[in-house]
């Protein structure tokens, strides 16, 4: 036996002993929690629906209020994950203070938002970033055989299928395991990051006269206006898109466009047991993405009202989602259109484009596995039935799990596309906040509810005015959960408050429920008490 | 009950529950032995790695304090009320908290050989109190505590749990097991990048099961206790390791590798014993088949003083429940 001093201020003595590893810093939890951020997917849909929706809206303090909102999400998430530092998300933190059925129903909520979201990121590669790019290459080089490849994609049987293939494409990573996928990914963040890169440069070297004048000459003709930059802008503001300016309220609702995709910076709280110093790598990896984005946002957007000009951008959209008829591009004004028409170079078209649809890619195994694990963990739980936890002999991956979160996602996608549920499914965002809310509420209370889980946690000993450093931290994220449940409440274009919305909150949490409970009364039937596996088996 | 009572004493039932790599956890191991009763086992095993990894010296200083070290910083504690409370709270994550003064701690933290003899005195130590604890907590019960060591478990601890009541410890045994049925006993691992106790090559493995094999009376019937899980599974799936014994990670999740024994995954594909359960590998919590074999790891997460166990239901030569559980 060996033993090591590490230190004269580090007073401890170890011995060779397995287990021993130094496991994984900030900045590899930094990189996890950006890619779930997707900078790209941010910049997509905030300029897609930003301007179009919230005239008076500024953007900008929307990215920064959504930054500081989730920050301190983040920090309630990270006081859990310093306490219960283990794999697996808000089901872990939910099942070790919360009634089993509440806890089940809270991790129900948020994997249903989350496989939604998956959905949502294979919709938006096809509209939001192939079906752009095949339209700016048609405009770009007069072969209308592209644009022709854009209006079929935008065919909802095109769009489901194309969709269905990413989804699938998902599964199929993800059956092969961890280590395929994260390799898959190590490129798809690379090019994606690279993309990005080349947009924000190619946007700070533009100017609006080159956009304008390329906007007119690409798309005037088919238009029939000379002046086709004005023209929508006019067009917009005659059917209807509100004047520019500012509105607090608007700053308010349109930071919810930021906001959902900065969700994703607390997602290595599903890896909270795999990662060292779990305070401060979760700190700088939580908080460092968070900023990242938010900074990276934040210039694309100011480099995008410079070229495109805020007005063309909100009118552009506007009539397009409005249907009103009004002047527009030819295909969804995309970003990814905006910059081909802008640089009117083929190639740079496509590598923005195709940078787009990477970064949401990244949404989607992301997502997809964040489902996973938590089924899984159900199933070890008694909760859900056995053959989800299966491991797969083959693979060596939940193989049932995997299927069943890729049958939710087309089901989702589905709906997408043949229905015009879109607009009432998007409700699954707020109730995914809800749970948080649920779940960082408990943290207030952890400490003094479990006080012997809580003595062994790193900030037992930290308190801020005689409170609990957790209770601090859980009542601030809780705050800003809150803030952005009523914020997405009021907001019928993020989400929305319609009574069939609130019928789909009601009916998941419903749903939640009922699934505990009978898959109670089916362990009782084969002799088994499930809540016992929610219960701390006692010392004495 | 987490098992029907009305077939609690059904005709060829017996019920396991199985945990493993407690590491020194005060908690964990009281939870373990508890968790006969919670959970209405009549049979606790346990696969291995009962030792700690780490002494916390706790040095006293002239105005009375305690100096010590928690969770990357020192901590300064400042009566015996506190004391206690460190004491304890590190013995529950599996460390060995002792008390000195500042000039002992001074002249064994330069003195390798002093420390070896500290860390070896407190394990055993700590092992005769979880024998004690066992034996007063299963006393007038009819369960025993199965185990067999793990790498990380010094050979001293074999014959501690040897004599120790209630507790029922063999390495490199085949042995009898309650309803009819037989335990293959096969400790210690493959090399780790650690160089611990207990590590056989592959090579041994061959030895080892070559030596054990005969002994077993009817592979239907036979439950293999090895420490190691087999290789290529989800069970020993853990993180990949640099030369530094640093985790390496891809894209911010760490990168995985298989751990296990290549050996043991051959025998089982070829001999299908009716169960195998493992440890070894704290990340690989999972159940799956190997052919018709069942093989169990439960994991283990220790320092946060949670058990991770397996419930298993055993009855008329079938395993009729096989369930992860946490407590």
């Amino acid at each position: 036996m060996s033993v090591t001093d590490v230190g004269a201020d580090k007073r401890i003595f170890l011995r060779k002993a397995s287990g021993l590893i130094r496991t994984a810093s900030g900045t590899d939890t930094f990189i996890y929690d950006l890619g779930l951020v997707s900078i790209g997917l941010g910049v997509g849909s905030m300029l897609y629906y930003g301007p179009a929706f919230y005239p008076q809206g500024n953007l900008i303090w929307g990215c920064v209020i959504a930054g500081v909102a989730m920050a301190l999400i983040s920090f309630g998430f990270i006081t859990w994950s310093i306490t219960l530092p283990r794999s697996g998300g808000i089901y872990v933190f939910g099942s070790r203070i919360l009634p089993p059925a509440l806890a089940l129903t809270m991790s129900l909520v948020e994997i249903s938002a989350w496989l939604f979201y998956c959905a949502i990121a294979a919709y938006w590669i096809v509209i939001l970033a192939l079906a752009p790019m095949f339209s700016a290459l048609s405009l770009l080089t007069g072969n209308e055989t592209f644009l022709s490849i854009s209006q079929t994609m935008l065919e909802p049987w095109a769009t489901f299928l194309i969709g269905a293939v990413i989804l699938i494409l998902s599964q199929v990573v993800l059956s092969f395991g961890m280590r395929f996928y994260l390799t898959v990914n190590k490129w798809v963040f690379i090019l994606a990051l690279a993309s990005t890169i080349l947009m924000i440069i190619t946007l700070a070297m533009a100017t609006r006269e080159q956009f304008v004048t390329n906007l007119n000459a690409l798309v005037g003709p088919s238009l029939g206006v000379p002046d086709a930059y004005n023209a929508i802008i006019a067009s917009g503001k005659e059917k209807g898109w509100g004047e520019a300016g500012t509105d607090v309220w608007q700053t308010i609702l349109v930071s919810n466009w930021p906001f959902l995709p900065l969700v994703g910076a607390a997602f290595s709280i599903a890896i909270g047991g795999e990662i060292k110093s779990v305070g401060k790598s979760q700190s700088v990896g939580m908080l460092g993405a968070v900023l990242c984005a938010t900074v990276a946002w934040i210039i694309t957007v100011y480099l995008a009202y410079k070229v495109f000009g805020f007005e063309f951008l909100g009118t552009a959209v506007y009539n397009v989602l409005s249907g009103n008829g009004g002047l527009t591009t030819p295909t969804d004004p995309a970003v990814a259109l905006l910059t081909g028409i802008l640089t009117q170079s083929p190639l740079i078209t496509v590598l923005t484009s195709l940078g787009l649809a990477l970064w949401m890619w990244m949404w989607i195994p992301g997502m997809h596995t964040f489902g996973v694990r938590a089924i899984v963990a159900w199933s070890f739980d008694r909760v859900a039935p056995a053959p989800l936890g299966k491991i797969s002999e083959t693979y060596h991956t939940p193989m049932v799990a995997i299927t069943v979160t890729t049958i939710v996602n087309l089901i989702f996608m589905a709906l997408f596309v043949f229905t015009p549920w879109f607009s009432k499914i998007v409700i699954l965002i707020e109730a995914a906040v809800l749970a948080w809310s649920v779940v960082l509420a408990a943290g207030i209370f952890f400490p003094y509810l479990r006080p012997q889980l809580y003595e062994k946690s790193p900030i037992a000993s930290k308190t801020v005015f005689g409170l609990p450093l957790m209770s601090v931290g859980c009542f601030l994220g809780f705050i800003a959960a809150q803030f952005y449940f009523w914020t997405l409440f009021f907001d019928p274009n993020a989400a929305g408050h319609d009574p069939t919305q609130l019928m789909i909150v009601a009916g998941v949490f419903v749903l939640g429920f009922v699934f505990y409970y009978v898959m109670k009364l089916i362990r009782r039937s084969q002799g088994i008490d499930v809540t016992l596996a929610f219960k701390e088996i006692p010392i004495e | 009950m987490f098992w029907r009572k009305k077939d609690k004493n059904a005709d060829g039932e017996v019920k396991i529950f199985f945990a493993s790599d407690l590491h020194g956890s005060n908690v964990c191991f009281k939870k373990f032995v508890n968790s006969a009763k919670f959970y209405g086992s009549d049979v606790l095993v346990l696969g291995g790695d009962l030792t700690g990894k780490a002494v916390i010296p706790i040095a006293e200083q002239q105005d009375g304090t305690f100096l010590a070290f928690q969770h990357g910083e020192s901590v300064q504690l400042r009566d015996k009320s506190e004391l206690d409370d460190f004491v304890k709270r590190q013995g529950n994550i599996g460390f060995y908290p002792t008390v000195m003064s500042e000039a002992e701690y001074q002249a064994l933290r330069t003195d390798a050989d002093a420390q070896s003899v500290l860390f070896k005195r407190l394990v055993l130590e700590r092992v005769h109190e979880w024998a004690a604890f066992a034996a007063d907590k299963l006393k007038g019960t009819d369960i025993p505590l199965v185990a067999l060591p793990g790498n990380d478990d010094f050979h001293e601890i074999d014959e501690i749990l040897t004599r120790a009541a209630h507790f029922d410890f063999h390495e490199m045994q085949v042995c009898e097991f309650k309803g009819g049925y037989q335990m293959l006993f096969c400790g210690g691992s493959t090399p780790t990048p650690w160089d611990t106790e207990r590590e056989y090559s592959e090579e041994q493995y061959v030895a080892r099961f070559a030596e054990l094999l005969p002994q077993v009376g009817d592979m239907d019937r036979c439950i293999f206790n090895v420490h190691v899980p087999p290789l290529g599974t989800a069970l020993d799936a853990c993180p990949k390791l640099d030369e530094k014994l640093r985790v390496v990670y891809e894209m911010g999740l760490p990168a995985q590798i298989h751990a296990g024994c290549q050996t043991l995954i051959d025998i089982i594909k070829e001999h299908q014993p009716l169960l195998g359960l493992h440890g070894h590998i704290h990340e690989g919590r999972a159940k799956i088949n190997i052919g018709k074999t069942i093989c169990i790891n439960p994991g283990s997460v220790y320092p946060e003083g949670i058990l991770q166990g397996a419930m298993i239901t055993l009855r008329h030569g079938q395993v009729t429940q096989a369930n992860l559980m946490q407590g």
